[in-house]
């Protein structure tokens, strides 16, 4: 099987992620609800984990490295903190439904700051002109569907100028491209841990700089007699019992990441997204939606079939033993943004374990899916 | 023999702590704050021995973490804050 769905969920993992799950499951307790050994040690993990965390990101102090369920959890936690109904919050065009829904729950008003595909310059001059007034900006860091790399950190400096707090989605950055919350200056930044920092699904990450109204409350195994919860992080944001299996195997994904030269999974996964991208590129009735200068966009690559139904080509290509993804990838904002929300996209998505030969049988194998149809 | 006990908001704080303690060559056990002094409920504390006391709060002010609140444990296991 070649796989190329990571940008949904890495699929490989490194052994030693799969080693720390499993002998988490039958080591690790609870933290925080006892002194026995096995709730120490789940406690020691997670600390760990949050320290790592911490160090990888250039977090100031691993208490502000919340553990969530997913991206989308700390997403929605962050927009709670900051949004109420009726404010004015400006977003590229290029978000996913877990910024966007949430904001249209609160009741916010959405301002789209929209920039051609690949166009970083005209991404950065569409906030600098829907910033001011506003009360919140929430922005990915890199398209999903397009990996699409927006410049994130001079819509961080406009926003620092501006004085807006900026929440950043950085689902399809985190493990890939440089991230320095400390340098960035944001109120938040929400990841999951189940992509490219390559952890088990039921792991994200929110780091927080601001200010936090915890989207659930429960037992936190602190301050227990006050009846609302703590007022100190990561308490404040962590209610129930942890995934303590989970971020035991997140650490060991991060510590693979840490363990690789700086950039050397971006140029990987790159290379191979851009080999790919040459080679459809080449066949008649497919759109390539790739970036010319290469310096916008990551390992993210999307298709538009002209012969089939991107579906169809996604199923064909399933039965050829290869995983892609096939829609708007809840991404519709994107497509709207890219011309492509009537028929959506196939997309290709890369891991540090695809190789240049799975590059290759894919290319082969549409080229074959094509030519037969 | 005597001990201190220096509390701490959280689990969180009490793990940072030891592993500072550590650091300076304090041994420091974590525990579950004693009932009657945990304030709002369900606290931890770090378990430092006397001798070590003064060098464990340098310690805490230099990690960061702020002078913490001292609790004498005797040797009849009575509990008293110590104050500054």
């Amino acid at each position: 099987m070649i796989y190329l769905d990571s940008a949904s969920t890495s699929l490989q993992k490194p052994g030693r992620v799969i080693r720390a799950v499993s002998g988490a499951v039958t080591r690790l307790a609870s933290p925080g609800r006892g002194c026995h050994r096995p709730a120490m040690a789940a406690a020691d993990c997670i600390l760990n984990c949050r320290m790592l965390l911490a160090d990888y990101f250039n977090v100031p102090a691993p208490e502000n490295v919340v553990f969530t369920f997913n991206a989308t959890h700390g997403l929605n936690i962050a927009i709670s903190s900051l949004v109420l109904p009726g404010d004015r919050v400006v977003v590229s065009g290029y978000e996913h439904n877990s910024v966007i829904r949430p904001l249209n729950a609160i009741g916010a008003q959405v301002i789209v700051a929209g920039a051609p595909l690949f166009d970083r310059s005209a991404a950065e001059e569409a906030f600098r002109q829907a910033l001011p007034g506003a009360k919140c900006c929430v922005c990915t860091h890199v398209s999903n569907a397009f990996g699409f790399i927006l410049p994130i950190l001079e819509i961080a400096e406009l926003c620092h100028e501006k004085r807006v707090p900026l929440i950043i989605d950085a689902s399809q950055s985190a493990g890939i491209l440089p991230l320095d919350f400390k340098r960035l200056g944001a109120a938040f930044v929400a990841m999951p841990g189940h992509k490219s920092l390559l952890g088990p699904q039921g792991t994200g990450v929110l780091l927080c700089g601001g200010v936090s109204r915890p989207l659930m409350s429960g037992g936190t195994g602190s301050d227990s007699t006050e009846g609302l919860m703590p007022d100190f992080l990561p308490d404040r944001l962590e209610s129930g019992t942890h995934n303590a299996a989970g971020i035991a195997g997140l650490t060991r994904g991060l510590s693979y990441i840490m363990s690789k030269p700086a950039g050397a999974i971006f140029r990987h996964e790159k290379n191979l997204c851009f080999a790919l991208a040459e080679r459809l590129g080449k066949l008649p009735g497919l759109t390539v939606f790739q970036d010319g200068s290469r310096s916008a966009q990551t390992c993210i690559l999307s298709v538009c079939c002209e012969q089939m139904t991107n579906d169809a080509l996604a199923e064909k290509l399933d039965a050829a033993d290869i995983c892609v993804r096939a829609g708007l990838h809840c991404s519709p904002a994107a497509h709207r943004s890219a011309g492509t929300l009537e028929r959506g996209t196939v997309r290709f998505s890369f891991s540090p374990f695809n190789t240049p030969k799975e590059a290759a049988v894919t290319a082969e194998a549409v080229k074959r899916i094509l030519s037969d149809a | 023999m005597l001990h201190y006990l220096l509390t701490c908001r959280s689990l969180t704080y009490a793990q940072s702590a030891s592993r500072a303690l550590e650091r300076t060559g304090i041994t420091a056990i974590i525990t579950k704050a004693p009932k009657s002094a945990a304030g709002r409920g369900c606290a931890y504390c770090v378990k430092v021995a006397e001798r070590h006391l003064v060098k464990a709060i340098s310690a805490f002010k230099d990690a960061g973490l702020g002078p913490p609140r001292v609790l004498l444990v005797s040797h009849d296991g009575a509990i008293n804050e110590v104050g500054e």
